[in-house]
Parts: C-alpha cells; sequence; structure tokens
C-alpha cells in the first residue's frame, strides 16, 4: 500500500453520503468505523473522518509543495519546498500508519476528507490566473497557499495532541503522542517558515527593512 | 495484452497536424458500411466533440498563458480528429438515416457499458435510459418509413431490434428528477469513470445533432418528432453528466478526457472491420496518446499530481459494438414502468400522488399533441400497423406485441 496514491486499484473506500454512490465493495459503512480509537471513549466515526480528513490534507500539502517546487523561480525558496515536501511526505506515511494503529483504513476517504480536498485544489487552483500576474505576485500567492496550508496542518496536528492529552493512557494515546512526536517540529518549522519568509519579503518589497530576528513576530 | 498509454510513444505534437488532402477522407458506402463501424464513427465523433468543447471550457477558465497555448494546440489537432471522423459520413446518407444510426449507437453502446459496468447505480442509470433510447429508435425507425419510404432495419442490418421501449410520451420528467449521484473520484473504478465519459458524449452529441438538425425537414410530424426527442436527450445529458465527480479538478478532468480518448479509440482500433478506418483509428490512437502525455504534463506542473497517482497501470477491457438483442428484452421486460424521483429509480405504482413527475407530464403533454405517439398513429392509420424489426421472437412486454399508441 503506498498512501501517497489512493484509488480503487490501492484499496480506496468511502461513505456515500449524500450525493456520492460507490460499489458495495468500496463502501465504508458507519459501523465499521465504531471501533476506530475506541479508547477515546468518544465519537469514533467522527474521529475516524476527521483523521481522513487530515490525511487528505497532508497529500494536498505534498502536491502543492510539488508544484511549488516547480514553479518558483528563487532557488532558497525551491529548497525549502522540496525540503518540506519531503517531510510531508512522511507525514502521510506516519498519519497512515497512525490510522492503522487506531484500527482505521489509510485508503478511506472520508466526506470531509473530500471537502478538505475541495478546499485545497482552490487553494492551487490560483494558478489558473498567472497571465494578468507579474512573478512575483505568482510568488507570493503561492506562499502564501504554502502559508495556509501549513497553517490548517499545524493545527491539524495541534488537535490530536490535545485530543491525546484527553484521553487516559491506552495504547491509541500512545499511538497519538508518538506520531505528533515524530511531525511536530517540522511542522513548526513549515508555519514560522512560510510566515516569516512572507513578511520579509512584503517587507523588502514594500521597502521597509527588517530589524533582524524580526521576522517570525506577528502582531 | 494489457495496453498502458503512459508508456507507448505517441505522435510528437508538431507532427500531428493534417493538411486538407489528408482531412479530406473517403466516407463509407452507406450500403456496404458494417453497421457498428458507422455507430464506432458517431460514438468517436461525439467524444471528439466533447472533448474540444471541454477544452474551450477550460480556456476561458483561465488566463494563464502555457495552458491556454497547450489547450489551443491540442484542441486544434483534436478537430481535425473530428472533422476527419465526421468526414466518414457520406452525403447521400439522409439525416433521419443518420439520425437510425444515432440511435442504434445509443441502444447498443449504452447496453454493452450497462452490461459491463461494475457499480450497480451507474448500470441502473445506464438501463434506465437504454430503454427510452430503444424507443427512440423505434419512433424515428416509423418516421423514416412514413417520410423516405424505407425500412430502418437495412441499416441496423438486424444487429439490434426495432420495437417499443418505454414510451417516449413517459419519458418527459421534470428537471429536478434527471439529476443522478456521482460516482467518488478516489474509489471509482477506472472502467466506470470511462463508461460515464463515453455515454455523456454520446448523448450530448445527439443532444447537439437533434438541436441542429430538427428543423431541416419541411413535414412537420418530423419537426415535432425530433423536437421531443431532442428534450429527451436533454434529460440524458443531464443525468450522465450528475455522474461525474465534482471534486477532479479542471487539470485531472482534461487528463481523463485524453484517457478516454485513448482508451475509446484503442477499443474499436482491436475489434474495427473495416481496415482504411482501423487504420484512422489507430493514427488518432497515436495522436492521443501524446495529447495524454502533455495533459499529465500539465496536471503534474500545476497541481502535483503524477499520472500514476489517479490512472491505472493499464487501459480497462474495451469497450465494443456487438449485439445487445437478449440483454435489452431482459431490461425492458422487468423496468419498462421504471421512473424517478430525484436521485432514486423508482416504479410507476410507487411514485407518490403529488410526485413531479404527473404535473410535468401535464404540462408537457397536455396539449393535445404528443409527435413520439402521432407517428405511431399516423403509420399505423397509412400502413395499417407499425414498423417494427423484431428478429427474437414477440416484444417481451404482453402489452406492448401490439401497435398500441397510449390512451391519454
Amino acid at each position: 500500500m503506498d498512501p501517497m496514491i489512493v484509488t480503487k486499484e490501492a484499496g480506496a473506500t468511502t461513505m456515500p453520503l449524500g450525493m456520492t454512490v460507490a460499489e458495495p465493495s468500496c463502501q465504508m459503512i458507519g459501523a465499521e468505523l465504531m471501533t476506530f480509537a475506541d479508547d477515546v471513549r468518544g465519537n469514533s466515526i467522527f474521529l475516524a473522518n476527521l483523521v481522513s480528513a487530515f490525511s487528505a490534507h497532508e497529500r494536498c500539502g505534498l502536491h502543492l509543495y510539488r508544484t511549488a517546487a516547480g514553479m518558483t523561480q528563487i532557488e532558497e525558496w525551491r529548497a525549502k519546498y522540496e525540503e518540506f515536501g519531503a517531510q510531508t511526505a512522511e507525514h502521510v506515511r506516519i498519519l497512515a500508519e497512525l490510522t492503522t494503529q487506531l484500527g482505521g483504513d489509510p485508503m478511506y476517504v472520508s466526506p470531509q476528507a473530500r471537502m478538505t480536498e475541495f478546499c485545497d485544489s482552490k487553494l492551487m487552483e490560483a494558478i489558473l490566473l498567472a497571465g494578468s500576474v507579474d512573478t512575483m505576485t505568482m510568488e507570493l500567492t503561492t506562499l502564501e497557499a504554502v502559508f495556509l496550508a501549513e497553517q490548517k496542518c499545524h493545527a491539524n496536528w495541534e488537535l490530536l495532541k490535545t485530543l491525546a492529552s484527553q484521553m487516559t493512557d491506552s495504547p491509541a494515546r500512545r499511538a497519538i503522542e508518538h506520531a505528533v512526536s515524530e511531525v511536530e517540529g517540522q511542522e513548526d518549522e513549515h508555519v514560522r517558515w512560510a510566515q516569516q519568509t512572507l513578511k520579509q519579503t512584503i517587507m523588502a518589497l514594500v521597502g521597509v527593512g527588517l530589524a533582524a530576528g524580526g521576522g517570525g513576530e506577528v502582531s | 495484452m494489457a495496453f498502458n498509454p503512459l508508456t507507448e510513444k505517441g505522435i510528437p505534437i508538431d507532427k500531428q497536424l493534417r493538411n486538407w488532402s489528408e482531412l479530406s477522407v473517403q466516407p463509407y458506402d452507406k450500403d456496404e458500411v458494417d453497421p457498428y463501424t458507422r455507430c464506432r464513427v458517431i460514438a468517436m465523433n461525439g467524444i471528439e466533440v466533447e472533448s474540444i468543447m471541454f477544452s474551450h471550457q477550460f480556456a476561458r477558465h483561465t488566463d494563464n498563458p502555457d495552458i491556454k497555448r497547450m489547450l489551443a494546440m491540442t484542441r486544434r489537432v483534436e478537430q481535425q480528429q473530428q472533422k476527419a471522423v465526421s468526414g466518414l459520413v457520406p452525403g447521400d446518407e439522409t439525416t433521419l438515416e443518420h439520425t437510425i444510426a444515432y440511435e442504434q449507437v445509443a441502444v447498443d453502446l449504452t447496453a454493452f457499458l450497462a452490461r459491463n459496468e461494475p457499480d450497480p447505480y451507474l448500470k441502473q442509470t445506464l438501463d434506465f435510459a437504454l430503454l427510452e433510447d430503444f424507443d427512440h429508435l423505434y419512433r424515428y425507425a416509423n418516421l423514416l418509413d412514413l417520410i423516405e419510404g424505407k425500412k430502418a432495419d437495412r441499416i441496423t442490418k438486424g444487429l439490434t431490434e426495432i420495437m417499443p421501449g418505454r414510451p417516449t410520451v413517459d419519458e418527459h420528467r421534470h428537471p429536478y428528477d434527471e439529476i443522478r449521484g456521482h460516482y467518488e473520484k478516489h474509489t471509482v473504478d477506472p472502467l466506470s469513470r470511462c463508461h460515464v465519459m463515453t455515454i455523456t458524449a454520446a448523448e450530448q452529441q445527439t443532444m447537439n445533432f437533434y438541436m441542429n438538425i430538427g428543423n431541416r425537414y419541411i413535414e412537420p410530424i418530423a419537426r415535432s418528432l425530433y423536437q421531443e426527442i431532442a428534450m429527451i436527450e436533454e434529460q440524458h445529458v443531464t443525468q450522465y453528466e450528475s455522474l461525474l465527480d465534482p471534486l477532479e479538478t479542471w487539470f485531472q478532468q482534461e487528463v481523463f478526457h485524453q484517457y478516454n480518448e485513448c482508451y475509446m479509440y484503442y477499443s474499436f482500433m482491436t475489434e474495427e472491420s473495416d481496415p482504411r478506418i482501423k487504420a484512422i483509428w489507430e493514427l488518432h490512437l497515436g495522436q492521443e496518446i501524446e495529447q495524454l502525455r502533455l495533459a499529465c504534463e500539465m496536471m503534474h506542473r500545476y497541481e502535483g499530481v503524477e499520472a500514476e497517482e489517479i490512472l491505472p497501470q493499464s487501459l480497462p477491457e474495451p469497450t465494443r459494438f456487438q449485439e445487445n438483442k437478449g440483454y435489452v428484452r431482459e431490461v425492458l421486460a422487468s423496468q419498462i414502468d421504471l421512473r424517478t424521483v430525484g436521485t432514486q429509480f423508482v416504479p410507476l405504482d410507487q411514485l407518490p400522488k403529488d410526485a413531479l413527475y404527473f404535473s410535468y407530464q401535464q404540462q408537457v403533454n397536455g396539449g393535445g399533441l404528443v409527435p413520439s405517439e402521432d407517428v405511431i398513429k399516423e403509420h399505423v392509420r397509412a400502413q395499417g400497423g407499425d414498423y417494427r424489426h423484431e428478429t427474437e421472437g414477440p416484444h417481451p412486454v404482453k402489452q406492448m406485441e401490439q401497435a398500441a399508441t397510449q390512451k391519454r
């Protein structure tokens, strides 16, 4: 199983809701999600759907980094996009592993995951309007997309961390804590770099210099 | 042997343009052509038209010059492909004769797709419209006999039966009841996606054809029959396009269009009996492989998605034109009275009394004129019965064994 690819061939499942239909063999029913992370003793179905959405966001992040690395003309940014993209691919794998440890299916695409993918794809659609902006505006738009995506990504992992902190000691709690510990440093760095780079670049374009060390502060 | 267009070498895009001589193809002989060769020509014409119109829509949603240029280049070749395919239709094939062939496409393509469709809901959707196109063939066949004095089985050559399906008069449904659920882009079988794209393109082509040629006849019965059936084709396009997952992005849709063209040209190339036309399918497959590569390159560049992440490792089993008489009879016998409520298929006797179906029926059929009924009545009056071509015995639905136009 390659967690980067979610297709029928790879074993994808979904929960048909509203307008969505799927073959019976690809359908996930609520009862199958009832045992997801049951140590939490909460709404297992909601949590399973949420974690699936987190996975979708990580996959979209990987696609965003690939695009950004290919598009940018700023070498320093390209290096960062490639570095963070590789880390994001690893985060996809870690989330897939966590999903399995919690009793879920990493190939499950929840309705929430579909909506996450839809919203994330709109961030990337900015490229469709590239013909009427200058190069720097496009660079900043891409960086802004990274910043927004990373903020959500960061918030997702924070949520998992908070969730674990509310749980009694259990295999599920330890699995979540382990996953969070593997990624949180990198997630902090992704947001920090995107925010600081965006800020510094805009200030430079405006013609106002930043004091050394001040780039990461947001008022 | 598995065929993967992603690993095949196509014709470079700058080598794909043809001059006018190359585009000026020899039409088929309408009396000699294999009916299913003609069906393939009609189907591929529709698929090219859809590809072109999608590309235009995509181009209208971007000002990125690189994307616009790539779309314009590919689209120009698609236009040439469409001209070459469309040019195979001879000028001495009358509009009604060609219409009979359109409906033969609709019947045997839909039936084949339904028989091979893995998703039960998509299969049901195909079965549902199958019976309606089957009825259109019957109505047009009677019109052909009435105004041109020609038997439609000379065109279909007995490969497709001609008899009533779900009566066209009963097919008029409220627009809300034409919406269907859609497949999910991650879980959909690649074959299902190809089925949906193919049938949407084919029905859209039929809709466009009737929209534009319905006024080419002088006879009021012909003009009004084209109008009525064209409205059903609008319903069918509404139905089939609903099946597509809107989560698929512009770039992904472009890739899927190119992929489906590869799939259909490959399918038809492997079964084509006319060597001259087979060579056209082969040439176009070589062109589509390159167009697919370019679409995948664009998707990778602007979305970071690799082709292998969304496409299978080989083309699905080919789509074929072949006889489906037994299958059509089974569906006729079991689903003739099916209707829809919203996205669901419901037997007529289970429709709620206040169903939109009834009020819409009253609105469109309530004026006294129902061309699809009148054409049969006229045929019965003129020739003592309706025109049919039943090769496998009497109609599988007892009450349809006779030419009974509905009392309303």
